[in-house]
């Protein structure tokens, strides 16, 4: 169980030595076009449209992973959709295309930031914000938060193993009894989680975390020519999928 | 291949049989394993870090099923077995309490498997006092889990487990981070389920547990089991406690420093040679 595939591993292609900050300009504006479009069409476009940038960065298994890890969200955003929308309209092709448009939205967003977090360093994230004028703690915080997710789910693992042996059936039950299932999973992942966030806090402390006022740093990143022209093709083709809205009036 | 049933005539109660199983392709995380319990024994399963003594233990009540070979625990295939049915004979005190205690409270928290196995109300009553009273916890019968001390909630994570009586008992890592007298408890623990005739299995960094309690060890290097047989036997040999990654127990470096023919592993062999020595210096 690796939970979305979210686990950066080391590469050279063209879209890891990206500085961050372009590609989270990219990021921003193409997950801005999957809440704005509802067709159907173009969601699958915005969704296809990161597929290249994943190919060039070599990152297609990981990718796959957090796809298909999704796709047990997407099926329920799927079905809730289609319920919802039947029920509320009584159309079954207007429920069918909106439940469609909003799995392909779902699946285009979990795709976009797949991308920036399979080919982004954890490191350089964290200086990307800082020279974004982030506070540090802030930064660090979230670069925390994004490490601790494989040492979350390979916990999870251990807790569901130790659960199982006392006997304790995850799926066992109707729907509501399977996620009642989850309660002795869930909280002594909860209740580990704050013990070693107060250990990771005392040993930082413990080497002087927060001693010095004012923080430098050793590498800086900057912006080179080819992230101006990332940025600028990244732009062109938001324009270009706004344009679909301003000329053929595509929703 | 092995056909479904050929199990009828089996009599150990724990079968492995050439059995390896990967975490990822190309490295084996055990390798044909081949090894047999029987009925009332107690065993220890030592190895250095990542000898794959956690992943076999995990085979033994069907948490992970073998990708080739196969494994009987009493007389049932653990690949045809679903974990909560293996469950019911093979208590797995995992090493960390933390990652199995829940419940509001300590009593709640022994109920869990209790309930699992659909034991009848009186039953379960009857189990949690036995239970609370064993594991010296009935004191805190009502608190919540977390606020126990370290050494109180590895107590109440055997007793979660034991509770229901299970017929064989896999204890991973027992001894770490429990002072001496706690050791001591265990190890009396451990000879009361021998005397009921439990199977007990103990995966152990520590050897000196081993050499102390344990008759039986089965040594695993790099994912294979490199030596099976009496722990005497086993951790007075210099070569095999080398190529394990094992440091030997304090008594039998003793007595290979006393040059003991043979080293033992117990404490009032080596009194009576010292004593011998004595005697044979002041004639």
């Amino acid at each position: 169980m690796k939970a979305f595939g979210f686990d950066y591993k080391r590469g050279t292609s063209i879209i890891h030595i990206l500085d961050p900050r372009s590609k989270f300009i990219y990021t921003i504006l193409f997950t801005a076009l999957t809440v704005y479009f509802v067709n159907p069409l173009v969601l699958l476009l915005v969704f296809l449209s990161s597929v290249p940038m994943v190919i060039v960065a070599g990152v297609g298994k990981s990718w796959l992973r957090s796809i298909r890890g999704s796709l047990f969200f997407i099926a329920f955003i799927f079905i809730f959709n289609l319920i919802g929308i039947f029920w509320t309209t009584g159309s079954v092709a207007d429920a069918l295309i909106m439940s469609i448009s909003m799995s392909l939205r779902f699946m285009a967003l979990i795709s976009i930031f797949s991308v920036f977090f399979l080919t982004t360093p954890p490191e350089d994230l964290t200086q990307s914000m800082v020279q974004l004028k982030i506070p540090y703690d802030y930064a660090l915080t979230f670069n925390m938060a994004m490490r601790f997710v494989p040492t979350l789910s390979r916990e999870a693992q251990i807790i569901m193993d130790a659960q199982r042996s006392r006997g304790l059936e995850l799926e066992k039950g109707n729907i509501f009894q399977r996620v009642r299932n989850y309660i002795p999973i869930l909280i002594p992942l909860i209740i580990s989680s704050f013990r070693r966030a107060e250990l990771v806090a005392d040993a930082m402390e413990s080497r002087a975390f927060g001693a010095a006022k004012r923080r430098t740093s050793l590498y800086v990143l900057t912006m080179g020519r080819r992230d101006f022209f990332f940025i600028l093709f990244s732009a062109a083709a938001f324009l270009a999928f706004l344009s679909l809205k301003i000329l053929l009036g595509i929703q | 291949m092995v056909t479904s049933r050929p199990f009828e005539g089996v009599e150990e109660l724990i079968l492995f049989e050439d059995v390896s199983y990967s975490y990822s392709p190309g490295r084996y995380a055990i390798e044909h394993i081949n090894l047999s319990i029987d009925k009332g024994e107690v065993v220890a399963i030592l190895g250095e870090n990542g000898a794959g003594k956690t992943t076999l233990i995990k085979h033994i009540n069907g948490l992970l099923k073998p990708q080739s070979g196969f494994v009987i625990v009493s007389g049932m295939n653990t690949k045809d077995t679903t974990v909560a049915t293996l469950a019911r004979h093979v208590g797995l005190v995992f090493q960390n309490p933390d990652h199995q205690l829940f419940a509001e409270t300590v009593e709640k928290e022994i109920m869990f498997a209790l309930t699992n196995f659909n034991f009848p109300e009186d039953e379960i009553s009857r189990r949690v006092d036995w239970a609370l009273k064993e594991f010296g916890l009935l004191e805190y019968k009502d608190r919540p889990p977390f606020l126990l001390s370290g050494g109180e909630r590895k107590r109440l994570a055997l007793a979660s487990v034991l509770c229901y009586d299970p017929q064989i008992v896999i204890l991973d890592e027992p001894t770490t981070g429990q002072d001496y007298r706690q050791k001591l408890h265990l190890a009396s623990l451990i000879k009361k389920l021998n005397s009921e005739s439990k199977t007990v299995v103990v995966v152990t960094h520590d050897i000196e547990f081993a050499a102390d309690f344990i008759p039986r060890s089965i040594i695993m290097s790099k994912g294979r089991v490199i030596a099976d047989g009496d722990s005497e036997e086993l951790l007075t040999n210099r070569e095999l406690l080398m190529s394990a990654s094992l440091i030997p127990p304090q008594l039998v470096e003793l007595s290979w420093d006393l040059a003991l023919n043979p080293p033992t592993i117990h404490f009032d062999e080596i009194v009576s040679s010292v004593k011998k020595l004595l005697e044979g210096k002041k004639a």
